[in-house]
């Protein structure tokens, strides 16, 4: 079924899509476009010629409303889909805003945008400092949260904003969490407890043990992590992924719960755990600053020879 | 293994013998100082391609994604969590503690003999044998990422079977290798030094 | 007729399922959903047969829909 489907893909693509044998890019570093940011070369080697979006150039520019005299203009290229046309091609919208006008994050030109420019521009933000892991998305390639991500002051440079990558995607910037949320809510993030404390009040802990979960309570899932993941690209259906396994490990470290011998065998299987390859893009991507592929690897030794 | 995958090129060299003769006269003519890659191409094309279809940064196929995503499948309600699968100890935590082992047993098997000058027949067969199922392992990770079961069951099983047929092969061959000729150690002994 | 491709019968299932949720509506309110889940089919006839992101982000929204308006909780649906 899914094979037949790929095949008549890729037929309609051979036929429609690849007009002459000039489509081809030729191997050279003079050109100047080779030099630009990495993202922006990802674009034109997206996959699936389907679902790739619009380049700016074939779409409108929406400039900045009242452009001062010595405006500090910067070219965003945001990501663009409207579900209320569900056939319509993804595409990529220009805006240029002037700087001194705009806060100084990310999120800030794009609330701008939304105020000032195109109400109909969609993403998700709500603490604009961090906190609620909203406003995760793809800016310049790297997946970030739009809240603490600068916009680079150098105007010369255009700023490309995707949502994060191989999500669904429900409108513009917003991907659909579903099967991210529904991960979490299988490694059971609660404490999980059958015995009462021994002095019938709370549950203690030592300073030693609270140490342990410091820079494993700070994640906010904002999914930055596990979007960026190839392993979670390649089999999200499977594999939980770096924020999932993270909190897994944050509630398998607590010294309060009592079910961690549950929690690990719940991964130990081929795909749920072990199908980390210490990629660790993880690590390098995470606003907050977390170590994700170290939790995993924590996670690893603590099953390993038991 | 690129240029493999890349018969476009081939193909292209072969429909345009113009181009691939012209090559050479732009080469003659042309200024010297311009970088190579620049001289390579044609001179009509690098006049007739808009600038930006010529941005290439090496990526010269065609991309088709072989595994486009399916529309998207939630198990149970939005609320309910994802389904935990059984633990499997020895495709998870015992495979990962052996691959671990395997894979560190390596570095000394592989500097000892050319550390201790000697050439025994009892390391150079642990090494073989560690050998074979070290990239054993790694394949088989490599075919799990790449093939998923849900999607492409009959390749993943073939991947499987030819995986295990070539380990079960490359064992043998290594085998007779040790046992009728000089073995590893001493091949690549011999290949340095030649 | 003809065999139907896999994303059809993805379709034809997300439609009966449509149509089996509808049952366990109250009894008086049972045709205003039916109107409902059969307009929204209605709405996209018009989608191209080959194209496949399309019909499966339409798939998306429907089950997410069905979802939805299949709590109990919701009794009538009006336009």
């Amino acid at each position: 079924m899914a094979c037949t489907r790929t095949l008549a893909r890729l037929a309609t693509r051979r036929t429609v899509v690849r007009p002459a044998v000039f489509s081809r890019g030729f191997a050279s570093v003079t050109d100047t476009h080779a030099r630009d940011p990495l993202s922006k070369v990802g674009e034109k080697i997206v996959p699936d010629a389907e679902r790739k979006p619009i380049p700016e150039s074939k779409t409108s520019t929406v400039q900045e409303p009242d452009p001062s005299k010595d405006a500090k203009t910067k070219t965003f290229h945001i990501y663009r889909w409207n579900p209320d046309e569900p056939s319509s091609k993804p595409q990529m919208q220009t805006y240029t805003l002037d700087l001194n006008k705009t806060g100084p994050m990310m999120l800030d030109a794009l609330i701008r945008i939304k105020n000032e420019v195109d109400p109909t521009l969609t993403f998700r933000r709500s603490c604009r400092e961090g906190i609620c892991g909203s406003c995760a998305m793809n800016i310049d390639g790297v997946n970030t949260l739009a809240c603490l991500c600068r916009i680079p002051t150098d105007t010369a440079k255009e700023s490309r904003i995707y949502p994060l990558p191989h999500m669904y995607v429900v409108k513009d910037l917003v991907p659909d969490m579903t099967l991210f949320y529904k991960q979490y809510r299988s490694v059971k993030p609660y404490l999980q407890r059958s015995t009462a404390a021994p002095d019938g009040r709370e549950f203690r802990q030592s300073k030693e043990d609270r140490k342990k979960l410091d820079g494993l309570y700070e994640c906010i899932l904002c999914a930055c992590c596990s979007t960026s993941c190839p392993s979670y690209w390649w089999n999200q259906e499977e594999y939980l992924g770096p924020a999932v396994l993270l909190q897994s490990y944050r509630w398998i470290a607590d010294s309060r719960d009592e079910k961690k011998a549950e929690r690990q065998d719940a991964l130990n299987n081929s795909m749920s755990l072990y199908r980390c390859h210490t990629i660790l893009n993880c690590s390098r991507t995470c606003p907050k600053g977390l170590n994700p592929a170290l939790a995993i690897a924590e996670i690893k030794k603590s099953m390993a020879f038991t | 293994m690129a240029s493999i995958m890349r018969p476009g090129v081939l193909r292209q060299a072969c429909t345009k013998p113009a181009a691939s003769q012209r090559m050479l006269s732009t080469f003659t003519s042309s200024a010297r100082n311009r970088p190579l890659g620049q001289q390579l191409r044609p001179a009509f094309q690098r006049a007739s391609i808009p600038q930006s279809t010529r941005i290439a940064a090496f990526h010269a196929t065609q991309r088709n994604q072989l595994l486009p995503a399916l529309p998207q499948k939630v198990v149970g309600t939005t609320n309910d969590p994802t389904p935990v699968p059984d633990p499997d100890y020895a495709h998870g935590s015992y495979h990962w503690s052996f691959e671990r082992i395997i894979s560190a047993g390596l570095v000394p098997l592989t500097i000892a003999p050319f550390a201790a000058g000697s050439l025994n027949p009892v390391t150079d067969s642990i090494l073989c044998a560690l050998l074979v199922v070290h990239s054993h392992i790694g394949f088989e990770s490599s075919i799990i990422d790449y093939f998923p079961k849900s999607r492409v069951p009959l390749v993943r099983a073939s991947l499987m079977w030819a995986l295990r047929i070539s380990t079960v092969a490359v064992g043998l061959a290594l085998y007779s290798f040790e046992t009728n000729d000089v073995g590893v150690t001493e091949a690549v002994l011999r290949l340095w030094h030649a | 007729m003809a065999r139907l491709s896999g994303l059809q019968k993805d379709v034809l299932s997300l439609y009966r399922q449509c149509l089996r949720a509808v049952k366990l509506k109250p009894n008086d309110t049972q045709s205003h959903f039916r109107d409902f889940a059969r307009s929204e089919f209605h709405k996209h006839r018009d989608v191209g047969k080959k194209d496949f992101g399309t019909i499966e982000y339409l798939l998306r929204r429907g089950r997410n829909q069905l979802e939805s308006y299949s709590d109990s909780g919701i009794r009538d649906i009006r336009r």
